[in-house]
């Protein structure tokens, strides 16, 4: 394995909401001897509310900076913030004169692309690799789970790092982990909602439903996940969605960095596995 | 029927000139695009092929009216899909920003939350460097109600239930994870005058 260091960008919901995530990530990695420097006073990425790209890529553009003198790559969980990360990246290598304009506005924000932006899932499987993460395993995951890959981890193509249709990243780290893949393909990359979830509740939940259906009548033990929005809609969301459409889903929602941390023997409680909002202890049984 | 003497020829080049439009007219109406997207799928007049058409046509006050605008989830299922490299996930988003301008010019009223929502996540990260939901919450749904009143008790709603959830898993509040007032006070970075300069530019490019 060659990385020792990285640039961590954990992104606004690793704060509240996706306290979860962001612990369970920390913890993940110095399990596995990579040092995560956090990205110093970093800003949001802008989500998927900043619907003008020019504002997008300023935004990140100070992200990226901030790494790129630390001569770290990037890394961060949140499959929104990596698409904002990655696609500004590329804008400004690709692009001089934007890339000499957004270091107008402020020299700090000046990228000079000698650093790239990756997501955790593609981080753990594609750099650290398989090989190692077998060899540090020490648990079994006697559990069946629905690998569930929301967007922007196989599109646009432009920033993937997965197949579009038929994403496989998280289905071979679950395998590893001695786990079970339910059926899933139908789901995989269905987006879960949330960006309609403040404004068009009734679609958000009617989307998060379809993926907590499948992934129950498939016979999953629980749904895992790579991306903060997936989990407030799938998770922190399920209860209000069990109450707005009369149904009990009662579905465990878990991060994947949560399960590799289960099997790399972390305890649970230093993977915030108390914090998801649909219990899981009876998922913890199920660790040998 | 069209009223072939209320289209816009410009209307293309509009869209074309905004960051993401570029591609529209590569667009073959193969319909790609609308079969998979999972919002047809719940709302069946929702038809991004047509939202492309009708552009094309020049039916300019038609396409920026139609509140169809507004659901699409920004998945970039369409994008991915088309065999045409339209762009069409960004390609809304550019005919999104072109309704937004012609509302604020008072030429339009648009008949969603979406882009209230959307400024009132961006203007907390404007004032703080991150997203402070409580901010959000405050200024997106006494504008969405009309009134504060209204918009507390709607936000009541949506949020009791929720909150107290990630309340007790100590995800937010007293109990939170690091630091005693998680996601109640907000989250501010050091350079705030960082911030303030670059909304500033992007509204500049977006004139
Ligand atoms: S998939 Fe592409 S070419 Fe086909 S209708 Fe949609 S935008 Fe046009
Ligand atoms: S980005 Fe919008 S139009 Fe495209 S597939 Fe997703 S919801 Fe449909």
């Amino acid at each position: 394995m060659s990385i020792t260091k990285l640039a961590y960008y954990p992104g606004c919901p690793s704060e509240a909401t996706a306290l979860d995530q962001h612990i369970s990530t920390e913890a993940v990695f110095e399990k596995l001897g990579v040092e995560l420097v956090e990205v110093e006073d970093w800003n949001c990425c802008g989500a998927a509310e900043a619907e003008n790209p020019m504002l997008v890529y300023a935004l990140n553009a100070r992200n990226l900076a901030i790494a790129e003198r630390a001569s770290l790559n990037i890394m961060t969980p949140c499959s929104i913030c990596y698409y904002n990360l990655a696609r500004t990246a590329k804008a400004l290598k690709e692009d001089e004169k934007l890339s000499a304009e957004i270091k107008g506005i402020d020299s700090s924000l000046e990228y000079n692309g000698t650093i790239t932006a990756k997501h955790v899932l593609d981080v753990l499987v594609n750099d650290i690799g398989m090989d190692e993460l077998k060899s540090k395993i020490v648990k079994k995951l006697n559990i069946k789970v629905a690998p569930y890959y929301g967007c922007y981890i196989g599109r646009p193509r432009e920033t993937a790092y997965d197949d579009p249709d038929d994403p496989v990243l998280m289905d071979k780290l679950i395998e590893l982990m001695g786990g079970e893949n339910v059926p899933f393909s139908q789901m995989k990359t269905l987006c879960c909602g949330g960006p309609l979830m403040m404004t068009r509740a009734d679609i958000a939940f009617d989307m998060a439903r379809t993926i907590l259906d499948t992934a129950k009548s498939a016979g999953a033990d629980c749904v895992a996940l790579a991306c903060p929005l997936c989990g407030m809609m799938l998770d922190a969301k399920q209860a209000d969605i069990e109450k707005a459409l009369n149904i009990k889903i009662e579905m465990p929602v878990v991060y994947i960095t949560q399960l590799l941390g289960l099997a790399l023997g972390i305890d649970a409680s230093k993977l915030g596995l108390d914090k998801n909002a649909v219990d899981t202890k009876e998922l913890l049984g199920k660790v040998v | 029927m069209i009223k072939t003497w209320e289209l816009d020829p410009g209307f293309k080049h509009e869209i074309m000139k905004e960051p993401g439009g570029e591609h529209l007219t590569s667009c073959y109406q193969c319909s790609t695009c609308t079969i998979g997207c999972p919002i047809t799928e719940i709302v069946p007049s929702y038809n991004p092929r047509k939202i492309i058409q009708m552009s094309l046509l020049g039916m300019r006050e038609e396409v920026l009216s139609n509140p169809d605008l507004w659901i699409c989830l920004i998945c970039q299922t369409c994008t991915a899909r088309c065999p045409q490299d339209v762009g069409i996930s960004d390609l809304l988003s550019a005919i999104r920003r072109i309704a937004e301008k012609d509302e604020e010019a008072g030429k339009l009223k648009i008949e969603s939350p979406r882009p209230l929502f959307d400024t009132a996540f961006l203007h907390t990260v404007e004032k703080y460097g991150r997203l402070y939901d409580i901010g959000l919450a405050m200024e997106y749904y006494p504008k969405r109600e009309g009134s504060f009143v209204a918009g507390q008790k709607a936000m009541m709603k949506d949020y009791m239930a929720f909150g107290m959830r990630m309340f007790f898993k100590g995800k937010m509040g007293p109990l939170g994870g690091h630091g005693l007032l998680k996601g109640v006070l907000p989250s501010k970075i050091k350079k705030t005058d960082v911030m303030k300069k670059i909304f500033k530019w992007a509204e500049e490019k977006e004139k």
